[in-house]
């Protein structure tokens, strides 16, 4: 069995080998080409082939036929082409829409959520309750132009006046599609069934390719997100990728649906988590913005925080965290207004990379609050449902809870992974390690990896065709684990003991100690090693059992090791600028960041 | 005093949630003591009170059970106006002679100077005298409290023993009881209002300066949201029942501020909503406050007077029609702010049925429990009174429920003072902490 | 290996400069081929389809929507004033009729019977497109726009700020090097376009903008003087659209950065001619860069060139600008190309190359710090 998969990127194509030997699947070469969906190439397919033809010199494997395509096997013993041929795509600024719902706590937000699990951008959402006069919403959506509309609104049954009404104003908006000229906008109703006479009689103007789909509110107890994000990728593949140069010709090429990048990745991440019962975060920071994933008891979540990237968007982290924010993190001496200057550079030449150390420790110092932001924003998107009635004894009385918390619970949290140029390409991996838990606090004990070489959106793809293949592949060559964090939740006081803990590996000690309030500690602890880890936290201070419960886990060893973290949760620097200094240097040093 | 400062409904409410403020738990934790302790203290401090009055009834007797001559009178006495009081109180006091030890107790009596010059006494001017205490033979004063002001009494001291009586020693002029303008025993409890009302502005000042007043959060007033958008997405009206009591009740008052929050998010929404009243009056506030809401939401043309009706002044008329309108509209959000009584339970079960989001808030404490367990969220007690500020936001109201908070803090802390100085007294019977216990409780004037 | 492709900035004396005019939404053309068009030239012009009021007209009756229709006193397509009546409710016993006015001025569209709702659609508002740069039409897109072509010297800037403009060229200050300050704009310079040397001062933006400067031109820009002129900070370099009265566009970057000497001369060398200026950047997928563009006469270079971003291939002479620091802003030429990624001071493994400095000093540094500078 022999796989090629490419991702399609705004400025890169990457593609890679899987190949399946001895009965297991490996990731064997990787290519990369620069996209060529703009002028003057205009022919995504050229890209594709380029990046194909530097597996084919890598690998020794003809891959690609003198016409420029993917050539086939036409049985195992083939020697030349391949089996299996998969890409996803993010070109052209990937797949941007608008939705629009009754409530923006309920409908609109799930559609949002289907939306983004689909791998799209969201520009906008229109709800009801949004705080906007009708000819304001009106404005606005004659502004975006969006590649797809998603209504949704009213549970079946329910509210149909609303929903109609959005439709009204859409319908008269006209919203112009980016293609422009004879596109039709496609427009799906996810909403209360009742109306859905109405939305066809609505949007039977010319302009919308109207399609229905299930509600994806039946009732407010249940969403239903399913049907939803089927229509978004089958939409996407009719409407917006026939519409980028060179992409009906991918598409026949392609063994399985071309995906949003994003949406691939959503997959892997659920897969896996589903695949070993756990609970994940996976970010993928980028020039312009930052993507987070979650997979909490089952439930997927994804963010796109626009505007929060490394390079296009640099001027912007730092203009919302705040100048101080970022330089919380810088253990050296740095000019305030040389360094806004330097933001600004980066922002305008986007692609430069740091040449010294001392622009490194900065730029992964706004990468901590990049991810941070971000961090926050999934966290309050990723809740449970609103809207629905809680049964209640009246032993709840004291406890009383709302509903629509956040999904994302750090001290339930078992896998981190990390990617994009910032985190992936950092020189040390240590530096990755903590920049992740800088930017996330995790609690308890909580692994972290990284992509390697951003194969998570491939794997994704792969997922749906070939899930065996697409899990080996995940867990052997694709995520590179770093090691463990292991911080206790709760308020520490600094220069008063945290926790105590012992590393064993089958009963023999390898490492004990005890960490101060405010300290961090790494323990070296290889990959492949395996051992159990005991601590025993301070009274008040909670490892994932209690507060004062001592607990024990098995934990793996990984490039970076075992990363104690005594500094508290929530993670509190000192406030006088020469202490805060001191700590940071001392975090830096313990955990060899910058050696 | 305590009674009227810490609620019952406030004692549950910040001991039920987990997210009360630091000091709040600490508190509510101390009150609880408070109350176990004084419970104990109590029962000790009596049985000790009962064995000393059996010892002193006995009357002592000689060797030969012979009875002893009668006592020597006292030598002196003076009376004196006790000052900073209401004129009410006199305190007497006089010398014992020598050798009295065979008395047991003194009888001091007093007779008012009548202004008409009648009276049978020995003294010119002299009422009939009455007694005003029997004291120990130890004691050398006492004190005639609940006098006429501004009237004049003689006094006299007689020594009793169980051979007869001394001669009487009597004031050689009377003495009156002056009228003042402050009482200088309540003055710790106006320390106390001044302190309390310090607490309070000083807040409300802050609050207006800008300093954040972290109030914690009220899960129920928080759903309200989710409550009028269940409403609004599945297209049903949403219901409010502002009580079955007149606008006289504070608790009516309470549920308006609510409904004024309420429909200002169902006009945002563009959500209906439905308010039967069983007071004519109460419809006409709720009228107000809702057509208030809906003109501050911007959406004026939304408002439909006609849904907020009176109904019935009867209490089962008014429960037949809501729980029967509720069955056939099946609203999606049921509100139920204000005074109930035996209809909680009807109300609350016949939405539950329907699948509504429901909220109650109610100060009945009888009624709690069945909205508790019917509602999807319920404001207990002093949170439902509490309400109107944290759903305002407005500085003074916060800084004056934040003001309040700080004051019941010092009452608490007050009471746990008291248990501990009850209970020790109870282990230590003499010294400085009786005294203290005293002072204490005359300061608070139990 | 792929080409890798360096991006650069072109800085050319003389190109043909094609640039397409189009309008948002079809509409009228109202030139021709061959046409000679001057900046100010209306080349097409449309009008954009007026905003849209909604009115809850049902709510403002307190009528069911779908009994809404025969109370309309207007009908689709009738022209509406504010505070006209557009229904009138039947009252009791024909009194107490209320009535539910327009809240805008428009054309009636259309009334929901399932919402109750009216649509009120505004005037339509005209739009126009200029030609930008005097030339010539070579090109009528039909009902779209045109193509305008001109021979010109191109300067493309890193970054600008403000839309298009145009104006006489005039030089403030003398050299390259030297900081445009405020006693460089004098009032002879209303509506121009003007060159200064190295970095934009605070002191001289404002005079420039009292003056009623039509765009500056620099070498640099301190962040927190952009900050003071857009009155926020920049957070994405996609800009155009403000609304400051002037066009800045700074050719190196920000900080304190002498424009680049064959720039500043070439511009110097044209003073007095009508240049074009538009600041508008776009540093995303389909990268924009802000540009000075100063038609030469009709002459044909051969060379066509219709913006976007160029980029060329690193060879060794190859003239470079570091665009990182601890060099920022240097000019050099490629001196070496090593083959094999190098480890950088930061720790990361990257492909170097070595420059060769005006200075005659010689560095290493990434090759993705630098940009190719010249034709």
């Amino acid at each position: 069995m022999r796989i090629v998969a490419t991702d399609c990127g705004s400025t890169t194509t990457k593609a890679i080998l899987i190949e399946e030997k001895d009965g297991v699947f490996r990731q064997t070469f990787r290519g990369e080409a620069p996209t060529t969906v703009e002028e003057p190439f205009a022919d995504v397919t050229l890209g594709v082939a380029n990046s194909v033809t530097e597996l084919q010199e890598l690998s020794g494997y003809k891959l690609i036929a003198d016409d420029g395509t993917i050539i086939r096997r036409k049985n195992a013993s083939d020697p030349d082409g391949c089996d299996l041929y998969i890409s996803t795509s993010s070109a052209g600024g990937g797949l941007q829409m608008m939705v629009a719902g009754v409530v923006r706590e309920m409908t609109a937000e799930s559609a949002k959520r289907a939306a983004l699990g689909a791998g799209a951008i969201v520009m906008d959402t229109i709800a009801s309750n949004d705080r906007r006069k009708p000819h304001e919403q009106i404005q606005r959506i004659r502004e975006l132009r969006p590649d797809m509309v998603l209504v949704s609104g009213g549970t079946d049954g329910g509210d149909t006046k609303k929903v109609i009404e959005i439709a009204e104003l859409i319908a008269p908006a006209r919203p112009r599609p980016r293609f422009g000229g004879e596109y039709k906008l496609p427009l799906i109703f996810a909403g209360n069934k009742e109306a859905r006479e109405t939305i066809e009689r609505v949007f039977s103007g010319e302009g919308f390719a109207l399609s229905v789909v299930d509600n994806l509110r039946p009732t407010l107890e249940r969403e239903n997100l399913g049907p939803a994000r089927e229509r978004i990728h089958d939409v996407f593949l009719e409407h917006v990728m026939a519409h980028a140069p060179g992409y009906d010709k991918l598409m026949t090429w392609a063994n399985a649906p071309i995906m949003p990048t994003p949406g691939a990745v959503g997959d892997i991440l659920q897969t896996i988590a589903k695949g070993r019962g756990i609970n994940v975060v996976g970010v993928d920071i980028g020039g312009a913005t930052t993507d987070m994933f979650s997979v909490f008891g089952g439930v997927f979540n994804r963010t796109v925080s626009a505007n929060l990237g490394m390079s296009y968007s640099i001027s912007n982290v730092c203009a919302e965290a705040g100048m101080d924010s970022v330089l919380r993190w810088v253990h050296l001496d740095m000019d305030e207004r040389e360094l806004r200057n330097r933001v600004k550079n980066k922002m305008i030449r986007p692609t430069t990379i740091p040449q010294t150390l001392e622009a490194l420790v900065f730029e992964q110092a706004v990468s901590r609050e990049a991810l941070r932001l971000a961090y926050i924003q999934h966290k309050s998107f990723a809740t449970t449902l609103k809207g629905v009635q809680q049964q209640r004894t009246v032993g709840d009385a004291f406890s009383q809870k709302e509903a629509g918390g956040s999904l994302v619970d750090n001290m339930s949290l078992d896998l981190m992974v990390a990617s994009g140029g910032v985190l992936s390409h950092a020189p040390r991996m240590e530096q990755t390690a903590l920049m992740m838990i800088d930017a996330f606090e995790p609690e308890g004990f909580t692994e972290i990896a990284k992509d390697s070489i951003f194969m998570m959106p491939h794997l994704g793809v792969l997922a749906s065709v070939n899930p065996r293949a697409a899990m080996e592949v995940f867990e052997k060559d694709c995520l590179v684990v770093l090691g463990w964090c292991v911080a206790p939740r709760g308020e520490v006081r600094a220069g008063r003991p945290a926790f105590d803990f012992t590393l064993r590996r089958a009963n023999e000690v390898v490492a004990q100690g005890q960490l101060i309030g405010g300290e961090m500690r790494l323990v070296r602890f290889g990959h492949g090693e395996v051992g159990t880890l005991e601590v025993r936290p301070e009274r008040g201070l909670d490892m994932g059992s209690g507060p004062g419960k001592p607990v024990t886990r098995e934990v793996r060893g990984g490039a970076v090791g075992i990363v104690l973290d005594g500094r508290g949760r929530p993670l509190k620097l000192p406030t006088s600028a020469v202490e805060r200094r001191a700590c940071v240097e001392q975090w830096l040093k313990a955990l060899e960041v910058y050696e | 005093m305590f009674a009227r400062i810490v609620k019952w409904d406030y004692l549950a409410l910040v001991a039920r949630n987990a997210n009360a403020n630091r000091w709040q738990k600490i508190s509510s934790a101390l009150i609880f003591c408070v109350i176990a302790l004084g419970s104990f203290g109590a029962s000790g401090v009596e049985s000790k009170v009962d064995s000393k009055v059996d010892s002193r009834g006995k009357i002592p007797l000689n060797e030969l059970g012979q009875e002893v001559i009668a006592p020597p009178a006292a030598t002196s006495i003076t009376a004196e106006d006790v000052a900073w009081d209401a004129g009410g109180v006199i305190k007497i006091s006089w010398q014992p002679a020598a050798g009295i030890t065979s008395a047991t107790k003194w009888i001091v009596e007093r007779s008012e100077v009548l202004v008409d010059g009648q009276g049978s006494g020995q003294g010119s001017g002299q009422g009939p005298w009455t007694l005003v205490a029997e004291v120990p033979i130890e004691e050398k004063y006492a004190v005639a409290s609940k006098l006429s002001p501004e009237a004049s009494y003689f006094f006299r001291v007689t020594a009793v023993s169980p051979n007869g009586s001394s001669a009487v020693t009597t004031t050689k002029s009377a003495v009156t009881g002056h009228w003042n303008f402050f009482i200088g025993a309540k003055l710790p409890l106006f320390c106390a209002i001044l302190l309390v009302s310090a607490c309070v502005i000083n807040f409300i000042l802050a609050a207006r300066r800008g300093r954040p007043m972290k109030v914690r959060r009220i899960a129920a007033l928080e759903a309200i949201k989710d409550a009028v958008g269940r409403a609004t997405e599945m297209g049903r009206s949403i219901l409010f029942v502002p009580g079955i009591q007149d606008m006289d009740n504070i608790q009516t008052v309470a549920g308006l501020t609510v409904l004024g929050n309420v429909s200002r998010t169902a006009a945002e929404y563009d959500a209906a909503i439905e308010v039967p009243t069983s007071r004519s009056l109460v419809m006409e506030a709720a009228r107000e406050a809702v057509q208030a809401s809906y003109l501050a939401a911007g959406r004026a043309d939304a408002y439909n007077a006609d849904a907020i009706r009176y109904i019935t002044d009867e209490q089962f008329g008014f429960v037949a029609y809501v729980s029967g309108r509720m069955v056939r509209e099946k609203p999606a959000a049921c509100f139920y702010m204000g005074c109930f009584f035996a209809e909680s339970l009807i109300l609350a079960e016949t939405g539950n049925s329907i699948g509504a989001i429901q909220i109650a808030g109610t100060a009945e404490s009888s009624q709690l429990p069945f909205f508790v367990a019917a509602c999807d969220y319920t404001l207990i007690g002093e949170e439902f009174m509490a309400a109107s500020a944290y759903l305002s936001g407005e500085p003074d109201q916060i800084g004056s429920l934040k003001g309040q908070d700080l004051a019941k803090a010092i009452a608490a802390i007050v009471i746990v003072i008291g248990v501990v100085l009850a209970t020790m007294a109870v282990i230590a019977p003499s010294g400085p902490i009786p005294a203290a216990l005293a002072w204490l409780k005359g300061v608070l004037g139990s | 290996m792929a080409k890798a492709y360096t991006p650069g900035l072109k800085v050319t004396a003389r190109t043909t400069y094609r640039v397409r005019r189009l309008l948002p939404v079809p509409g009228d053309v109202r030139v021709k081929v061959g046409d000679s068009v001057s900046a100010e030239t209306v080349v097409a012009e449309t009008f954009l389809e007026g905003d849209v009021f909604p009115i809850k007209v049902a709510g403002m009756l307190s009528v069911n929507p779908a009994e809404l229709m025969p109370l309309m006193l207007k009908r689709a397509g009738d022209t509406v004033q504010v505070g006209d009546a557009l229904a009138r409710s039947k009252g009791i016993f024909g009194m107490m009729k209320t009535e539910a006015k327009s809240t805008a001025t428009g054309t009636l569209e259309s009334v929901s019977e399932s919402t109750g709702m009216v649509i009120i659609r505004g005037a339509k508002t005209p739009v126009q497109v200029r030609a930008y740069v005097a030339g010539k039409i070579i090109e009528v897109i039909a009902n779209e726009g045109v193509v305008v072509e001109t021979d010109a010297l191109f300067v493309q800037g890193i970054f600008g700020v403000g839309g298009e403009t145009w104006g006489p060229l005039m030089i403030a200050g003398k050299s390259h090097a030297e900081d445009l300050l405020e006693e460089h704009i004098n009032a002879s310079m209303k509506g121009a376009i003007v060159v200064g040397g190295a970095r934009m001062t605070a002191g001289g933006i404002r005079r420039a903008r009292e003056v009623g400067v039509a765009a500056l031109i620099c070498g640099g820009i301190d962040d927190a003087d952009l900050r003071d002129v857009l009155g926020y900070d920049l957070g994405v370099a996609v800009t155009g659209s403000e609304k400051i009265g002037i066009t800045l566009l700074v050719t190196e970057g920000f900080g304190d950065i002498a424009m680049a000497k064959r720039t500043f001369q070439l511009l110097l060398a044209h003073a007095g001619k009508m240049a074009s200026v538009n600041g508008a950047t776009q540093i995303r997928a389909g990268v924009m860069r802000p540009e000075i563009a100063v038609p030469l006469g009709q002459a044909s270079s051969g060379e066509i060139f219709t913006g976007g971003a160029t980029a060329g291939i690193l060879n060794i002479g190859t003239p470079v600008r570091i665009i990182r620091d601890p060099h920022f802003g240097l000019l050099g030429s490629v001196s070496a190309l090593p083959e094999q990624p190098a480890v950088l001071g930061s720790g990361s493994k990257a492909r170097v190359l070595e420059v060769a400095l005006e200075s005659g000093q010689r560095v290493i540094v990434p090759r993705a710090n630098v940009e190719l500078v010249g034709d």
